[in-house]
């Protein structure tokens, strides 16, 4: 077990933490200054909406969550921070796995079991199977909405919307889930264009808010900062996944420049994907760096550069699949594919996706199959949901998507089961005075941090390949210790001079909570497996590990950690 | 500069709902401008969903960019 060590011990270890940490505070931005608020917060209005099932995120998630929801006969209300089928991934998510669409000798038995092989038994079996059995009919709604016919999704996002009469509530900036007697009860936030805040009363609420980053530069994620994760924490909710990372690279020139980096891909029709089982994107790149330094030639996945390497993550033995058993990086590789995938070719950099762990497997503990978390009428679908339908790497290429619109469309529908069997609750002015007085705090500031400043200072801290990647106990002690800091004195006293840096503070305090989480699950998983390694426990340890890590707030307030075995999630 | 030209601009605002990241607003003359450029994501939605293919993008950050190894 790691030593835990003291403040002022780690600053003597960590001169490179802390040396990233200056060089973050000598960017752009100014830290601490006075506010020179454009917006009085007093002299700014409300607005009060109620619903069965309230919709927070309008990505692949969030469309079919509406639309499953109001055809099970709920009033169903959508609000998104940014705009339909433009936010969150799903905008640049251009293959969706569609199961049994082609002549395939694999059967969904074989399918779900090769996928559990692949993921060394990370993923949730139920989730994966429901994943496949549904997305052939997600994908054929999808067809006749005309999603195939353009790059851009508005349009087809919109059909279906339209033609349901579903109001959606665009660009304004969900803050707060609202809990009442131990139930959902609805969701609060603010309106960049209205400038008014929003109180939404929900029998039922599901999140479709996304995985999250720290808004990291090479992935189009910077909107997705784990707020429906966080929100839902701090209402009680359990919360898995944080341990795990998404290994994508990025380009060394112009790292943050995603579009350059992944070709034409933004600009292309979306396509379906067949079954296609892998072992990909997790740490494998990240350790070659760690131990040999850069440049690596990049290819396929699974090509690199041509060096025998000791150590490392290992991969599992998957039948057909041209991978080897205990193969780590630098030794035998798959068959060459088409050449680099969008956005790996060239010298990479990496921590493109920093922050976000693999799809699906971070986020809201699920408490059965439907979607549900430990909250009554709280669900959560797609990235926002740690349903481990894939795992704890990439499995099935395209699943990601597929399983968004799978899980949408079961969260909705269980969701307005639930809203028909439960009164409304109306929140009290109190209520209403403590959620506004929460909401614009940092609009009131005299003076404060600049919410860039400690986005800037928490990439520093968190984003370095020894920090987030290649794991070991003291460099992750002495990244928490900055990182508590963070979220002692400098979280309460964030300003913002107007509601864009609002947003900004409200998405810079849930990415320090999220830090957090993913510090302390990495330092308990004493073990390396998938896209979690440590140099300090290397091996996978089935004897403690198979298990997932469900994070909550305890009654004091404190982080708490617990082991749930995996393939333990109950059907309902 | 990230996104650093709009010029053609027919003022419908399409490109400020698109942005993932409002970083464009309309102005007071109700045209979109650049307001909050390193917040700019590089993702190019704006530009591909504006109607007059007013914008201009280029692939530099304004501000110094963290990367975990490179």
């Amino acid at each position: 077990m790691a030593k835990n060590i003291s403040r002022r011990e780690f600053i003597a270890t960590a001169g490179a933490t802390a040396g990233f940490a200056a060089l973050a505070s000598m960017g752009l931005y100014s830290g601490w200054g006075s506010n020179d608020s454009d917006t009085n917060s007093d002299q700014l209005d409300s607005k009060e909406l109620n619903c069965d099932v309230l919709v927070i995120g309008s990505g692949m998630a969030g469309l079919f969550a509406a639309v499953k929801a109001h055809d099970a006969g709920a009033k169903t209300i959508m609000v998104s921070k940014g705009r339909l089928g433009s936010s969150g991934q799903t905008p640049f998510a251009k293959g969706i796995f569609e199961f049994g669409a082609q002549k395939s000798n694999v059967t969904l038995d074989e399918f779900v079991k090769q996928v559990s092989e692949s993921a060394l038994g990370t993923n949730n079996p139920i989730y994966t199977r429901q994943m496949a059995e549904h997305s052939k009919a997600r994908v054929g709604e999808l067809r006749e909405w005309g999603f195939f016919d353009s790059p851009l999704y508005n349009k087809s996002f919109n059909r279906p919307i339209k033609d349901r009469n579903i109001p959606v509530v665009e660009r304004v900036t969900i803050t707060h889930l609202i809990k009442e007697n131990g139930k959902i009860a609805g969701a609060a936030g603010f309106s960049i264009d209205a400038k008014k805040i929003y109180f939404f009363n929900a029998k039922s609420v599901i999140l479709c808010t996304g995985a999250g980053g720290f808004k990291p530069n090479g992935f189009p994620i910077n909107d997705l900062t784990h707020d429906g994760t966080i929100m839902a924490y701090d209402i009680g909710a359990k919360v898995t996944g944080k341990e795990w990372n998404d290994g994508h690279p990025g380009r060394s020139i112009n790292p943050a420049a995603c579009y350059d980096g992944w070709g034409d891909m933004f600009e292309q029709k979306p396509n379906t994907t067949s079954v296609s089982i892998r072992h990909d994107l997790g740490v494998d790149m990240n350790y070659m760096a760690y131990q040999q330094g850069n440049p690596i030639k990049m290819g396929h996945p699974g090509e690199m550069n041509n060096v025998t390497l000791e150590g490392g993550p290992k991969r599992p033995v998957l039948q057909g699949s041209g991978m080897e058993s205990e193969k780590r990086p630098g030794g035998k590789r798959p068959p060459k594919g088409k050449g680099a995938p969008p956005g790996m070719g060239g010298t990479p950099v990496g921590g493109s996706s920093a922050g976000m762990a693999i799809h699906k497997s971070e986020g809201l503990v699920p408490i059965n199959d439907r979607c549900e978390s430990n909250i009554p009428g709280l669900y959560a679908a797609g990235d926002a949901l740690g349903s481990y339908m894939a795992g704890a790497i990439y499995t099935q290429i395209g699943s990601s998507l597929a399983g968004s619109a799978v899980q949408g469309g079961v969260a909705g529908e269980a969701a307005a089961t639930y809203a028909s069997g439960v009164k409304q609750l109306e929140l009290s002015v109190d209520k209403k005075k403590e959620l506004k007085d929460k909401i614009f705090a940092p609009l009131s500031r005299d003076a404060g941090y600049s919410p860039a400043w400690v986005t800037q200072t928490l990439q520093g801290i968190m984003i370095p390949n020894f920090v987030l990647y290649i794991k070991k106990a003291n460099l992750m002690q002495a990244a928490l210790a900055y990182i508590e800091e963070l979220r002692d004195h400098h979280m309460p006293l964030l300003r913002a001079s107007d509601l864009h840096e609002l947003r900004l503070a409200h998405e810079t305090a849930n990415m320090i909570v999220s830090a957090e989480m993913k510090l302390k699950a990495s330092l308990m998983r004493t073990e390396s497996r998938c896209s979690h390694y440590r140099l300090d426990y290397p091996e996978t340890d089935n004897d403690n590990w198979q298990a997932w890590i469900n994070i909550y707030k305890g009654k004091d307030g404190s982080m708490k950690f617990e082991k749930q075995a995996f393939d333990s999630v109950r059907r309902s | 500069m990230p996104i650093n030209n709009i010029s053609g601009c027919i003022g419908c605002g399409t490109c400020v709902s698109t942005c993932p990241t409002d970083v464009i607003r309309l102005n007071k003359d109700g045209k979109a401008e650049i307001k909050y450029p390193e917040d700019c994501q590089i993702c190019h939605l704006c530009r591909m969903y504006c109607p007059t293919d007013a914008i201009t993008i280029t692939p530099e950050k304004t501000i110094p960019v963290i990367v975990s190894w490179g």
